[in-house]
């Protein structure tokens, strides 16, 4: 092992902080700059939603583009997670601080029970099951009407607030969600981009394969559908402090679809990819409001041509993975080729 | 003294098919055996129930003195068994590195909380540390690290069979299963084949080979093992099996 060690140095250099950097600057200078200076609750609120989605999306990525497990019930979790926050602040008063991670754990909590009798389901019917379980619970929300107030919904009276202090206004609004956005990215990208994430992408390559090399394919399974909603949790009590106002209807299954959407179009496998996607797909319809009713078509015209055009989405797993491994960090140094390959 | 692998008395029933029928043998550590038989004699069900695959109907399989009956797959993987696969079973959409990373991934787990935090701690270094070292010596040992950035479905046939080799060295297995190795190889491949196997006994590893054709495994085994209609009919060195009249009645049909 000895020859090896010599491979084992750690790329150096700057040039790996220079994306992360830039990125950086652009989510929390530049970006915050521009809001600023139009300072229009508008551009804030969408903002906010394409950052809130790109959480959504860069979950489902894990679950969907690394595991390969067909998630049809994605938004539903998401909608565990406000509700759960929404409730915990109606009903106990709690805060922000409390109730951000609470939603996570909640749907996590939640995914976990589903997840053990049905993670033994294969691709298709594992699709079908938590499609179910999306309705199921798209259903206890609109229907159990004493405890969630049913299809009018609950008033989310607190907004953001940092152990007690109010992060109240605009701009202080767009930085708790961007900051809770990223750090949730990074932290799926690490997820993705690890010998983790190649075990979870060997399950969705050949999972009895998978098994023959000793990766426990079924409890791995587990682990990431429950990550997946619990950042789905999050990104649900981020929308229901936000806006302020809650209802079954941000939950439903055709929310599912467009995040799965967003992960596809962007490229399955890739989280740039799921990321460009959730931008694209939240930004587009609200670019595109000059048209009318037109809009809804460009937006499907888009996707379709997008798949259809580019199979492997906007940026694809492999070129994905070449830019995270060359950009990002945690690589290794291969043999003599220069180029970075392994994760740490 | 304990054999390395102990099969007593393994039956296993599909239906009403009897894949293999009162199997007992062993291998013992440091061993390179042949497993071969005509088709449909039971050869790959006998290494699917050493391997955690197929489960017993009735008997026993153990391996370094634990009863592994009941065991998933990955159980029998983290024991120490590796395999490959008959059809070639590569992760097409990753890359070289990436699908032999995941034997050494799978024999030294890296969890949700290694993935996140392991770059903090030194004990997630060192696992991440170690799993790259295991790979690129994986990698090393079939020559392939030129590669390591190629996606695995980019590779040609021949290539892909040493990828898959590779990923089961990840493993750092005691006990390595090749299931049918030489199929779709042409002469000068097997050749290079055997030599490769070869050397990877040298080297102290344990191996089983599972062919359906009898040339290399005759050139390169200590003892063979032959199955017939799910029983073991031979057990020997290759001389010995060459002339068995049962081997023979097998496989050319002959009475004798």
């Amino acid at each position: 092992m000895n020859a090896f060690e010599g491979t084992l140095s750690k790329e150096s250099g700057g040039r790996r902080w220079l994306v992360p950097a830039l990125l950086a600057l652009l989510v929390f200078g530049a970006l915050p700059a521009l809001l600023a200076g139009f300072d229009r609750g508008y551009f804030y609120q969408i903002a906010n939603l394409a950052l809130i989605f790109v959480l959504l999306s860069a979950s489902m990525h894990l679950v969907t583009g690394v595991a390969g497990l067909l998630h049809l019930g994605h938004a539903a979790f998401y909608g565990v997670g406000a509700y759960t926050a929404a409730l915990l602040t109606s009903k106990l008063g709690l805060g922000f601080t409390v109730t951000l991670p609470l939603s996570g754990v909640v749907a996590a909590l939640l995914a976990f029970l589903v997840a053990l009798p049905t993670m033994r389901l294969v691709s298709i019917y594992f699709a079908v099951a938590t499609l179910a379980i999306g309705q199921m619970l798209y259903l206890v929300m609109l229907n159990w009407v004493d405890f969630t107030k049913g299809p009018n919904g609950i008033i989310v009276t607190k907004g953001f607030e940092l152990f007690g202090v109010a992060l109240s206004g605009r701009l202080a609004s767009y930085y708790t969600v961007a900051v809770v956005v990223v750090l949730c990215v990074v932290a799926i990208g690490r997820l993705s981009h690890s010998y983790y994430g190649n075990a979870l992408r060997s399950i969705r390559e050949d999972d009895q394969c998978a098994d023959a090399m000793g990766v426990r394919t079924v409890r791995l399974k587990m682990e990431v559908f429950t990550l997946s909603a619990f950042f789905a949790g999050v990104a649900g009590a981020l929308w229901a402090h936000m806006t302020g106002y809650i209802s079954p209807g941000d939950f439903k299954f055709s929310e599912s679809i467009l995040i799965l959407a967003m992960v596809v179009v962007g490229g399955l496998g890739s989280l740039p990819g799921a990321i460009i996607g959730a931008l694209l797909l939240i930004l587009l319809p609200e670019g595109l409001r000059a048209l009318g009713d037109f809009r809804n078509v460009m937006v499907g015209l888009v996707m379709f041509l997008s798949i259809l055009l580019l199979p492997k989405g906007l940026l694809g797993e492999v070129s994905a993975l070449r830019l995270v491994r060359r950009q990002l960090g945690g690589a290794w140094r291969s043999t003599g080729k220069g180029e970075g390959i392994g994760w740490r | 003294m304990t054999h390395l692998l102990d099969v007593r008395n393994a039956s296993r029933r599909f239906g009403g098919v009897q894949a293999v029928n009162d199997v007992t043998a062993h291998v013992d550590e440091g061993e390179l055996v042949g497993l071969i038989g005509p088709n449909g004699a039971g050869k790959t069900t006998l290494f699917n129930l050493m391997s955690g695959f197929t489960p017993l109907s009735s008997g026993t399989v153990a391996f370094a003195g634990r009863t592994i009956n009941g065991m998933k797959p990955n159980q029998v993987a983290r024991l120490g068994v590796g395999r490959t696969f008959q059809n070639l079973r590569v992760f097409p959409n990753m890359s070289v590195f990436d699908n032999v990373s995941v034997g050494a991934v799978g024999t030294l787990p890296q969890g949700p909380a290694g993935a996140l935090f392991g770059g903090f701690t030194k004990a997630g270094t060192e696992r991440a540390d170690a799993i790259s070292r295991r790979t690129w010596e994986a990698l090393e040992a079939v020559g392939l690290t030129h590669l390591a950035g190629e996606l695995a479905a980019n590779l040609p046939y021949g290539q892909r069979k040493y990828l898959e080799i590779a990923r089961a060295l990840a493993m750092r297995p005691r006990f390595l299963i090749l299931d049918e190795p030489a199929a779709g190889l042409n002469d000068t491949e097997t050749r290079a084949l055997a030599a490769f196997i070869k050397r990877l006994h040298g080297q102290g590893l344990t191996i089983m080979l599972v062919e359906h054709d009898m040339g290399l495994v005759m050139g390169i085994c200590q003892r063979i093992l032959v199955l017939a209609s799910g029983r073991k009919i031979a057990d020997g060195p290759p001389d010995l099996i060459r002339r068995d009249p049962a081997v023979l009645e097998a496989y050319l049909g002959v009475e004798s």
